[in-house]
Protein backbone atom coordinates (compact mmCIF):
# COMPACT_ATOMS: atom_id res chain seq x y z
CA UNK A 1 0.00 0.00 0.00
CA UNK A 2 2.97 2.69 0.97
CA UNK A 3 4.55 1.30 -2.08
CA UNK A 4 1.19 2.42 -4.58
CA UNK A 5 0.89 5.60 -3.05
CA UNK A 6 4.69 7.00 -2.74
CA UNK A 7 4.50 6.00 -6.28
CA UNK A 8 1.54 8.08 -7.25
CA UNK A 9 3.62 10.74 -5.21
CA UNK A 10 6.09 10.84 -7.50
CA UNK A 11 4.71 10.24 -10.80
CA UNK A 12 2.03 12.45 -9.96
CA UNK A 13 3.61 16.20 -11.19
CA UNK A 14 5.57 14.69 -14.56
CA UNK A 15 2.16 12.75 -15.39
CA UNK A 16 0.10 15.97 -15.04
CA UNK A 17 2.81 17.68 -17.11
CA UNK A 18 2.18 15.42 -20.17
CA UNK A 19 -1.85 15.63 -19.84
CA UNK A 20 -1.80 19.12 -20.38
CA UNK A 21 0.96 19.28 -22.71
CA UNK A 22 -0.46 16.07 -25.43
CA UNK A 23 -4.16 17.52 -24.72
CA UNK A 24 -3.15 21.30 -25.74
CA UNK A 25 -1.30 19.88 -28.95
CA UNK A 26 -4.16 17.68 -29.97
CA UNK A 27 -6.75 20.60 -29.29
CA UNK A 28 -4.27 22.64 -31.45
CA UNK A 29 -3.56 25.36 -28.85
CA UNK A 30 -0.48 27.90 -29.29
CA UNK A 31 1.11 25.72 -25.95
CA UNK A 32 4.38 27.79 -25.94
CA UNK A 33 2.29 31.18 -26.29
CA UNK A 34 -0.26 30.29 -23.70
CA UNK A 35 3.05 29.34 -21.67
CA UNK A 36 4.03 32.62 -22.17
CA UNK A 37 1.21 34.44 -21.55
CA UNK A 38 0.21 32.29 -18.30
CA UNK A 39 3.63 32.92 -16.67
CA UNK A 40 3.76 36.53 -16.86
CA UNK A 41 0.44 35.84 -14.61
CA UNK A 42 2.07 34.05 -12.24
CA UNK A 43 4.89 36.48 -11.60
CA UNK A 44 2.78 39.18 -11.10
CA UNK A 45 0.76 37.21 -8.13
CA UNK A 46 4.41 36.12 -6.92
CA UNK A 47 4.99 39.85 -6.80
CA UNK A 48 1.26 40.50 -5.46
CA UNK A 49 1.73 38.15 -2.31
CA UNK A 50 5.59 39.56 -1.18
CA UNK A 51 4.09 41.87 1.30
CA UNK A 52 1.81 39.20 2.44
CA UNK A 53 4.77 36.70 3.13
CA UNK A 54 6.71 39.50 4.98
CA UNK A 55 4.19 40.13 7.36
CA UNK A 56 3.53 36.48 8.01
CA UNK A 57 7.47 36.12 8.67
CA UNK A 58 7.37 39.20 10.77
CA UNK A 59 5.15 38.00 13.02
CA UNK A 60 6.33 34.43 13.59
CA UNK A 61 10.36 35.21 13.98
CA UNK A 62 8.89 37.63 16.16
CA UNK A 63 6.79 34.97 18.27
CA UNK A 64 9.83 32.62 18.47
CA UNK A 65 12.76 34.53 18.29
CA UNK A 66 11.64 36.69 21.78
CA UNK A 67 11.01 33.19 23.74
CA UNK A 68 7.06 34.11 23.93
CA UNK A 69 6.17 30.36 22.01
CA UNK A 70 8.15 29.26 25.43
CA UNK A 71 6.17 31.33 27.25
CA UNK A 72 3.20 30.58 26.14
CA UNK A 73 4.46 26.43 26.14
CA UNK A 74 5.08 26.76 30.02
CA UNK A 75 1.83 28.05 30.66
CA UNK A 76 0.09 25.55 28.54
CA UNK A 77 1.75 22.83 29.72
CA UNK A 78 -0.53 21.80 32.80
CA UNK A 79 -3.55 22.08 30.39
CA UNK A 80 -1.56 19.49 27.74
CA UNK A 81 -0.74 17.54 30.86
CA UNK A 82 -4.78 16.70 31.41
CA UNK A 83 -5.61 15.79 28.05
CA UNK A 84 -3.03 13.20 28.04
CA UNK A 85 -1.06 14.77 25.23
CA UNK A 86 3.18 14.27 26.04
CA UNK A 87 5.03 17.48 27.30
CA UNK A 88 7.28 16.86 24.36
CA UNK A 89 4.85 17.85 21.71
CA UNK A 90 3.13 20.69 23.04
CA UNK A 91 5.78 23.23 21.03
CA UNK A 92 4.71 21.76 17.78
CA UNK A 93 1.40 21.65 18.46
CA UNK A 94 1.90 25.52 19.03
CA UNK A 95 4.32 25.95 16.11
CA UNK A 96 2.28 23.94 13.50
CA UNK A 97 -0.33 26.15 12.63
CA UNK A 98 2.05 29.24 11.88
CA UNK A 99 4.85 28.08 10.72
CA UNK A 100 5.86 24.83 8.55
CA UNK A 101 9.39 24.56 7.93
CA UNK A 102 9.43 25.57 11.55
CA UNK A 103 7.65 22.75 12.66
CA UNK A 104 9.56 20.66 10.83
CA UNK A 105 12.37 21.03 12.00
CA UNK A 106 10.49 21.11 15.92
CA UNK A 107 9.63 17.42 15.00
CA UNK A 108 13.12 16.63 14.04
CA UNK A 109 14.54 17.91 17.15
CA UNK A 110 12.14 16.04 19.08
CA UNK A 111 12.65 12.71 17.05
CA UNK A 112 16.66 13.24 17.60
CA UNK A 113 15.19 13.69 21.62
CA UNK A 114 13.05 10.89 22.10
CA UNK A 115 13.85 8.39 18.82
CA UNK A 116 11.72 8.66 15.35
CA UNK A 117 10.07 5.18 16.40
CA UNK A 118 9.38 6.57 20.03
CA UNK A 119 5.56 7.45 21.07
CA UNK A 120 6.30 11.01 20.67
CA UNK A 121 8.53 10.44 17.97
CA UNK A 122 5.68 8.94 15.81
CA UNK A 123 2.94 11.20 16.96
CA UNK A 124 5.43 14.17 16.00
CA UNK A 125 5.63 12.35 12.55
CA UNK A 126 2.18 11.96 12.19
CA UNK A 127 1.32 15.60 13.63
CA UNK A 128 3.24 16.75 10.37
CA UNK A 129 1.75 14.39 8.13
CA UNK A 130 -1.65 15.69 9.09
CA UNK A 131 -2.18 18.86 10.17
CA UNK A 132 -1.99 22.16 8.34
CA UNK A 133 -0.35 25.65 9.00
CA UNK A 134 -4.02 27.40 9.63
CA UNK A 135 -2.85 30.46 11.09
CA UNK A 136 -0.45 30.91 7.49
CA UNK A 137 -3.08 30.07 4.83
CA UNK A 138 -5.69 31.82 6.69
CA UNK A 139 -3.30 35.02 6.40
CA UNK A 140 -1.74 34.14 3.04
CA UNK A 141 -4.69 33.30 1.39
CA UNK A 142 -7.40 36.38 2.71
CA UNK A 143 -4.62 37.94 1.99
CA UNK A 144 -4.80 38.42 -1.89
CA UNK A 145 -8.35 39.10 -1.48
CA UNK A 146 -10.24 42.08 0.15
CA UNK A 147 -11.87 40.42 2.64
CA UNK A 148 -11.78 41.86 6.06
CA UNK A 149 -14.13 39.54 7.97
CA UNK A 150 -13.21 35.52 8.04
CA UNK A 151 -16.51 34.48 9.08
CA UNK A 152 -16.48 30.76 9.97
CA UNK A 153 -13.20 29.96 8.44
CA UNK A 154 -11.23 30.42 11.19
CA UNK A 155 -13.37 28.14 13.42
CA UNK A 156 -13.81 25.73 10.98
CA UNK A 157 -9.76 25.65 10.78
CA UNK A 158 -9.12 25.81 14.16
CA UNK A 159 -11.48 22.67 14.87
CA UNK A 160 -10.05 21.19 12.01
CA UNK A 161 -6.93 21.25 13.50
CA UNK A 162 -7.07 20.60 16.94
CA UNK A 163 -9.32 17.26 15.48
CA UNK A 164 -6.04 16.71 13.31
CA UNK A 165 -3.63 16.53 16.71
CA UNK A 166 -6.40 14.66 19.04
CA UNK A 167 -6.35 12.28 16.06
CA UNK A 168 -2.83 11.75 15.99
CA UNK A 169 -1.93 11.57 19.42
CA UNK A 170 -4.71 9.02 19.46
CA UNK A 171 -4.20 7.15 16.47
CA UNK A 172 -0.26 6.48 17.65
CA UNK A 173 -1.93 4.76 20.48
CA UNK A 174 -3.93 2.56 18.74
CA UNK A 175 -2.07 2.11 15.24
CA UNK B 1 -9.22 40.19 12.77
CA UNK B 2 -5.53 40.10 10.83
CA UNK B 3 -5.34 43.52 12.71
CA UNK B 4 -5.41 42.33 16.11
CA UNK B 5 -3.55 39.10 15.53
CA UNK B 6 -0.50 40.29 13.78
CA UNK B 7 -0.35 43.23 16.08
CA UNK B 8 -0.53 40.99 19.02
CA UNK B 9 2.03 38.45 17.58
CA UNK B 10 4.43 41.74 17.28
CA UNK B 11 3.76 43.24 20.25
CA UNK B 12 4.00 39.93 22.39
CA UNK B 13 7.12 39.26 20.71
CA UNK B 14 8.68 42.60 21.18
CA UNK B 15 7.46 42.77 25.40
CA UNK B 16 8.75 38.82 25.90
CA UNK B 17 12.01 39.88 24.32
CA UNK B 18 12.57 43.27 26.36
CA UNK B 19 11.39 40.98 29.91
CA UNK B 20 13.84 38.22 29.04
CA UNK B 21 16.65 40.42 27.74
CA UNK B 22 16.77 39.03 24.43
CA UNK B 23 16.28 41.82 22.33
CA UNK B 24 19.29 41.32 20.37
CA UNK B 25 17.51 37.83 19.41
CA UNK B 26 14.61 39.82 18.15
CA UNK B 27 16.19 42.32 16.11
CA UNK B 28 18.43 39.89 14.52
CA UNK B 29 15.20 37.39 13.68
CA UNK B 30 13.37 40.67 12.37
CA UNK B 31 15.76 41.66 9.83
CA UNK B 32 16.32 37.78 8.91
CA UNK B 33 12.54 37.69 8.51
CA UNK B 34 12.85 40.22 5.73
CA UNK B 35 15.30 38.42 4.12
CA UNK B 36 13.67 34.76 4.25
CA UNK B 37 10.20 36.38 2.89
CA UNK B 38 12.00 37.43 0.12
CA UNK B 39 13.67 34.55 -0.60
CA UNK B 40 10.78 32.51 -0.28
CA UNK B 41 8.76 34.95 -2.42
CA UNK B 42 11.66 34.42 -5.51
CA UNK B 43 11.47 31.21 -4.79
CA UNK B 44 7.60 30.55 -5.22
CA UNK B 45 7.99 32.80 -7.92
CA UNK B 46 9.33 30.14 -10.30
CA UNK B 47 6.92 27.74 -9.40
CA UNK B 48 4.09 30.01 -9.38
CA UNK B 49 4.58 31.27 -13.29
CA UNK B 50 5.42 27.92 -14.59
CA UNK B 51 2.54 26.49 -13.25
CA UNK B 52 0.21 29.45 -14.61
CA UNK B 53 1.95 28.78 -17.65
CA UNK B 54 0.50 25.32 -17.85
CA UNK B 55 -2.74 26.01 -16.37
CA UNK B 56 -3.02 28.93 -19.02
CA UNK B 57 -2.17 25.74 -21.81
CA UNK B 58 -5.16 23.46 -19.73
CA UNK B 59 -7.54 26.71 -20.27
CA UNK B 60 -6.83 27.73 -23.62
CA UNK B 61 -7.32 23.66 -24.47
CA UNK B 62 -10.87 22.92 -22.15
CA UNK B 63 -8.87 20.53 -20.68
CA UNK B 64 -9.99 22.31 -17.11
CA UNK B 65 -13.51 22.66 -18.41
CA UNK B 66 -13.34 18.78 -18.91
CA UNK B 67 -12.05 18.19 -15.08
CA UNK B 68 -14.64 20.71 -13.40
CA UNK B 69 -17.13 18.68 -15.32
CA UNK B 70 -16.18 15.37 -14.52
CA UNK B 71 -15.70 16.33 -10.72
CA UNK B 72 -19.29 17.99 -10.02
CA UNK B 73 -21.45 15.66 -7.76
CA UNK B 74 -18.47 16.10 -4.99
CA UNK B 75 -18.09 20.18 -5.86
CA UNK B 76 -21.55 20.70 -5.85
CA UNK B 77 -22.17 19.06 -1.99
CA UNK B 78 -19.07 21.46 -1.08
CA UNK B 79 -19.39 24.52 -3.13
CA UNK B 80 -23.58 24.67 -4.19
CA UNK B 81 -23.31 28.36 -5.60
CA UNK B 82 -20.11 27.49 -7.35
CA UNK B 83 -21.08 27.67 -11.31
CA UNK B 84 -17.16 29.33 -12.57
CA UNK B 85 -15.42 25.88 -14.11
CA UNK B 86 -12.18 27.89 -13.91
CA UNK B 87 -12.70 28.78 -10.24
CA UNK B 88 -13.51 25.49 -9.88
CA UNK B 89 -10.31 23.93 -11.17
CA UNK B 90 -8.71 26.05 -9.36
CA UNK B 91 -9.53 24.74 -6.24
CA UNK B 92 -9.40 20.90 -7.86
CA UNK B 93 -5.69 21.63 -8.70
CA UNK B 94 -4.72 22.85 -5.44
CA UNK B 95 -6.48 19.82 -3.97
CA UNK B 96 -4.59 17.51 -6.15
CA UNK B 97 -0.96 18.98 -5.34
CA UNK B 98 -1.78 19.39 -1.59
CA UNK B 99 -2.75 15.46 -1.54
CA UNK B 100 0.61 14.40 -3.97
CA UNK B 101 2.60 16.68 -1.56
CA UNK B 102 3.53 19.67 -4.45
CA UNK B 103 3.02 22.68 -1.30
CA UNK B 104 4.21 25.39 -3.85
CA UNK B 105 2.58 24.57 -6.68
CA UNK B 106 -0.72 24.02 -4.34
CA UNK B 107 -0.16 27.83 -3.00
CA UNK B 108 -0.01 28.27 -6.64
CA UNK B 109 -3.62 27.15 -7.11
CA UNK B 110 -5.21 28.26 -3.96
CA UNK B 111 -4.11 32.47 -4.55
CA UNK B 112 -5.55 32.10 -7.89
CA UNK B 113 -8.64 30.53 -6.74
CA UNK B 114 -8.90 33.06 -4.02
CA UNK B 115 -8.73 35.71 -6.58
CA UNK B 116 -11.72 34.36 -8.35
CA UNK B 117 -13.62 33.69 -5.48
CA UNK B 118 -12.73 37.22 -4.39
CA UNK B 119 -13.96 38.82 -7.87
CA UNK B 120 -17.22 36.54 -7.71
CA UNK B 121 -18.18 37.66 -4.35
CA UNK B 122 -17.68 41.53 -5.67
CA UNK B 123 -14.71 42.03 -3.42
CA UNK B 124 -16.86 42.41 -0.81
CA UNK B 125 -14.85 42.78 3.03
CA UNK B 126 -17.37 40.23 4.09
CA UNK B 127 -16.26 36.48 2.90
CA UNK B 128 -18.28 34.33 1.16
CA UNK B 129 -20.03 30.82 2.52
CA UNK B 130 -17.62 29.33 -0.81
CA UNK B 131 -14.42 31.12 0.65
CA UNK B 132 -14.60 29.62 3.91
CA UNK B 133 -15.25 26.50 2.42
CA UNK B 134 -12.30 26.23 0.03
CA UNK B 135 -10.08 27.45 3.26
CA UNK B 136 -11.69 24.90 5.45
CA UNK B 137 -10.57 21.83 2.97
CA UNK B 138 -7.42 23.81 2.36
CA UNK B 139 -6.61 23.61 5.99
CA UNK B 140 -7.26 19.95 6.49
CA UNK B 141 -6.44 18.68 3.23
CA UNK B 142 -4.74 15.29 3.80
CA UNK B 143 -1.33 14.29 1.98
CA UNK B 144 -0.97 10.74 0.41
CA UNK B 145 2.91 10.51 1.41
CA UNK B 146 4.26 13.29 3.64
CA UNK B 147 7.60 12.61 2.25
CA UNK B 148 9.30 15.38 4.12
CA UNK B 149 8.71 13.57 7.61
CA UNK B 150 9.30 10.10 6.14
CA UNK B 151 12.67 11.39 5.22
CA UNK B 152 13.54 12.64 8.64
CA UNK B 153 12.67 9.42 10.27
CA UNK B 154 14.68 7.44 7.59
CA UNK B 155 17.89 9.95 8.46
CA UNK B 156 16.90 9.48 12.02
CA UNK B 157 17.53 5.86 11.91
CA UNK B 158 13.79 4.81 11.80
CA UNK B 159 13.06 1.02 12.16
CA UNK B 160 10.29 1.65 9.58
CA UNK B 161 10.53 5.27 8.69
CA UNK B 162 6.84 4.50 6.79
CA UNK B 163 4.86 3.45 9.26
CA UNK B 164 3.22 6.86 9.46
CA UNK B 165 1.58 7.55 6.39
CA UNK B 166 -2.06 5.07 7.49
CA UNK B 167 -2.04 7.16 11.22
CA UNK B 168 -1.54 10.33 9.18
CA UNK B 169 -3.98 9.63 6.84
CA UNK B 170 -6.26 8.47 8.63
CA UNK B 171 -5.99 11.63 11.40
CA UNK B 172 -6.09 14.09 8.21
CA UNK B 173 -9.44 12.31 7.02
CA UNK B 174 -10.71 12.88 10.43
CA UNK B 175 -9.34 16.64 11.19
CA UNK B 176 -10.90 17.04 7.27
CA UNK B 177 -14.20 15.92 8.64
CA UNK B 178 -14.58 18.12 11.30
CA UNK B 179 -13.62 21.27 9.81
CA UNK B 180 -16.20 20.42 6.47
CA UNK B 181 -18.83 19.53 9.36
CA UNK B 182 -18.55 23.03 11.56
CA UNK B 183 -18.20 24.89 7.90
CA UNK B 184 -21.22 23.29 7.03
CA UNK B 185 -22.90 23.72 10.31
CA UNK B 186 -21.99 27.39 10.06
CA UNK B 187 -23.41 27.53 6.18
CA UNK B 188 -26.97 26.85 7.44
CA UNK B 189 -26.98 29.51 10.23
CA UNK B 190 -25.99 32.83 7.75
CA UNK B 191 -26.32 32.03 3.99
CA UNK B 192 -24.29 34.34 1.81
CA UNK B 193 -25.47 37.66 1.81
Amino acid sequence: MPDILSLLSIAFLPLLITIILVWGIWKKVPIYDAFIKGAKDGLKTSVEILPFLLGIFLAIGALTSSGAMGFLQETTRPFFEKIGIPQELISLILLRPVSGSGSLVLAQQIMEVTGPDSFAGRAASVMVGSCETVFYVLALYFGVTSVKKMRHAFLSGIAGYIAGVMASVYLCHIM
Amino acid sequence: MMNYIWGFMLIAGIVVSLATGRADAFTDSFLASCTDAVEFTLSLAGVMAVWSGLMKIAEESGLIDHAAKALRPILTFLFPKEKDSQTLAMMIMSFMANIFGAGNSATVFSLKAMERLDAENGHSPRASNAMCMFLALSMSMIQLIPITVIKVRSDLGSASPDDIILPSIAAGLISMAVSVWICKLFERKSPDA
